[in-house]
């Protein structure tokens, strides 16, 4: 009887322990068995193949914890802006472009508390204080094969030199500001981008204007894969998802991949959500070894565990930004500059963008 | 004539009682879609008017930069421009058809209201995309110019595409009102002209030109309105030269979350809109003169 209660005392603890341990280091991916049943979470994202496969990303955790989760969106941040200001915010967890997370820290979106994300597989420098990263991509340089047989630009450098290398360009024109692409108009504008000035930014802009009347700025991902597919550009500034996809369509275009741009989505907990603890398991989940195979292997992505070995094609696999030779030769923006300059800069260049 | 005035044969007392009865009931009859105004536009717009002018702080400084900056002026001015544009092409185009319209059998007539109508129930966007893959450089419109000799013609990302592009899709609030007020005038006037000395040409200009105005008014207001607020079809089928207002509010509101300049910038554009309805009301007046001195 003795030992049995012994018995029973020591499996209690050990129970306890296992949990108390759960509790204070989270592993990335796990998630206890139920711990969410009867809750219903919303995670928001951009729609389309890529928020499919997110929710695919996220099943094992939904199927483990007992939750319901919802799907909505397409991201906004006005929309979110709203929820937060009318206090009835009904996202839990918001996937948002590169800058929302900084520009909004602690006004619309919660510091994460990183005692409940294993965020030990991210790659470095991915992290800020309100995000985790939701996925790696670049913007990457694709040039016309036939156009430039034996001299192929090598660089953004070539890009943005017109004598060099006539053509039409493409960039992007969505709407959000691409640091990145300003950045590398201005080192190709002969400028620095130690210390950058509110005049670097015009000067940049001016080398981006100098490209000529013709060039296109691209609205969507599907548009610039258009533009690929049917030659009407000769360089083209592309997502490194439609870049692949247009390359397995038959697009006579290669990569250049020197300072290719790199570009995350962000993971990130909205002010005054009902269940923050609930939102950081999400996210504790979603950074997990196996969802990011699952994830890069539907979307194409890269992913962001440092160890995930995505079963996907060739094609696929060359435009997998997380290879250490083209973990090499991205390119990082300084988000710090651009947050801190976030209206100026959008100002001139939406300037740009309406034909002024 | 006799058509015409058959209308306004109801015997004067009884029109005198059932105005009077109608004035008491009508306020019920329209509460809902009032109702449903107030809520769904008038609130927000007096929201969005009163944001204009309280963030970030109180005044005039959201109006202070839309008129302060340049290309606020060219974007108001340029999206003026190319809804006058696509009000013309949509009354070119959509004047004989609907005349068409009105002539032919019944069979007929729905074959060709079918025809306007089912590219409406069409997604705009599926639309739109469409007309990238026909205006592109390497597009189906433009290969049909090359193999012509007239070498390729720049469509997409120019005006041109934009204007192209939302006149087909605004065609159908052309046609319709010019059908419905086509469909009314009775064609026997024409043979009456005719029979007085007036040559085809002149007929048209002198009888039925001016008995069709009220759909042609109707029919370019909706067009023009509709077209003013644009988003997708310029964004898409535009250049940088072609943005619309539309798409610097967006950028305004949904980018820098700038709820401020972008009020200001959609209370602009409805003043405008306001100013230049204005103006143009005496001009729709006109045709009831001649129909009352007739």
């Amino acid at each position: 009887m003795k030992t049995k209660i012994g018995h029973v005392a020591a499996l209690g603890l050990l129970m306890i322990t296992t949990a108390a341990l759960a509790q204070s280091k989270p592993v990335a991916g796990e998630v206890a068995e139920g711990s969410l049943k009867g809750k219903t979470l919303t995670f928001v994202s951009y729609g389309g193949i890529y928020q499919d496969g997110q929710i695919a990303a996220l099943k094992e955790f939904v199927d483990k914890s007992g939750v319901t989760l919802l799907s909505d969106g397409p991201t906004e941040i006005s929309k979110l802006q709203a929820q937060v200001e009318s206090g009835n915010v009904t996202w839990d967890v918001v996937d948002t472009g590169d800058f929302p997370p900084y520009v909004y820290c602690g006004k619309l979106f919660q510091k994460l508390d990183f005692s409940k994300i294993d965020t030990s597989n991210i790659p470095e420098g991915q992290i800020s204080e309100c995000s985790v990263p939701a996925m790696n991509y670049g913007v990457v340089l694709m040039y016309n094969t036939e156009k430039y047989k034996d001299n192929p630009p090598k660089s953004w450098k070539d890009f943005f030199d017109i004598e060099k290398f006539p053509g039409s360009r493409a960039l992007e024109g969505s709407g959000d500001l691409s640091g990145g692409m300003i950045e590398q108009a201005l080192l190709a504008a002969g400028g620095s981008v130690e210390n950058m000035t509110v005049a670097d930014i015009d000067k940049a802009i001016e080398k981006v204007r100098s490209l000529g009347p013709d060039t296109i700025f691209w609205k969507t991902g599907a548009d610039s894969q258009q533009l690929a597919e049917s030659g009407e550009a000769d360089m083209i500034a592309m997502w490194t998802g439609r870049a692949m996809t247009a390359v397995k369509n038959g697009a006579k275009y290669t990569p250049a991949w020197q300072d290719w741009l790199v570009v995350m989505d962000q993971m990130t907990i909205p002010m005054g959500v009902k269940d923050p603890d609930a939102a950081h398991a999400l996210i504790n989940a979603y950074v997990g070894k196996s969802a990011q195979e699952t994830l890069a292997k539907t979307t194409s992505y890269t992913p962001i565990h440092k160890d995930a070995k995505p079963e996907v094609d060739e094609i696929t696999a060359a435009f997998m930004t997380n290879t250490p030779d083209k973990l090499k030769l991205g390119y990082q923006q300084n988000i710090k500059f651009w947050v801190e300059n976030f209206e100026v800069a959008n100002e001139k260049w939406n300037a740009l963008m309406a034909g002024n | 004539m006799r058509a015409i005035d058959s209308r306004n044969t109801v015997p004067a007392v009884a029109a005198d009682d059932r105005r009077r009865w109608f004035r008491g009931q009508a306020f019920w009859l329209v509460a809902p879609a009032l109702l449903l105004l107030v809520i769904c536009l008038g609130l927000p717009l007096a929201i969005v008017t009163l944001r204009s002018f309280s963030e970030p702080q109180w005044g005039w400084q959201n109006y202070a930069w839309f008129f302060g900056t340049p290309v606020n002026l060219t974007v108001l001015q340029r999206t003026f421009a190319i809804s006058a544009w696509v009000t013309l092409v949509c009354l070119i185009a959509g004047y004989p058809y609907a005349y068409v319209m009105t002539a032919v059998g019944p069979k007929m007539r729905l074959v060709l209201i079918l025809c306007v109508l089912v590219p409406f129930w069409v997604s705009g966007v599926v639309r739109t995309l469409a007309w990238v893959i026909l205006l592109q450089d390497s597009g189906v419109i433009n290969s049909v110019i090359r193999a012509v000799g007239l070498g390729p013609v720049k469509l997409i990302r120019t005006q041109t595409g934009v204007v192209i592009g939302m006149a087909q899709v605004l065609l159908p609030f052309m046609i319709l009102p010019l059908y419905s007020v086509m469909k009314t005038i009775d064609l026997r006037l024409m043979q009456a002209a005719r029979s007085l000395g007036a040559s085809p040409a002149r007929a048209f200009a002198q009888v039925y030109l001016p008995l069709s105005l009220p759909g042609v008014y109707a029919g370019a207001i909706i067009v023009f309105i509709l077209a003013l607020g644009f988003y997708i079809t310029p964004a898409l089928l535009g250049g940088p030269r072609s943005t619309m207002l539309s798409t610097l509010i967006q950028n305004q509101v949904l980018s820098l979350l700038n709820w401020g300049r972008g009020g200001a910038m959609g209370v602009v554009l409805l003043i405008a809109t306001f100013v230049l309805l204005a103006l143009a009301a005496p001009l729709s007046r006109q045709p009831h003169k001649t129909g009352s001195r007739r």
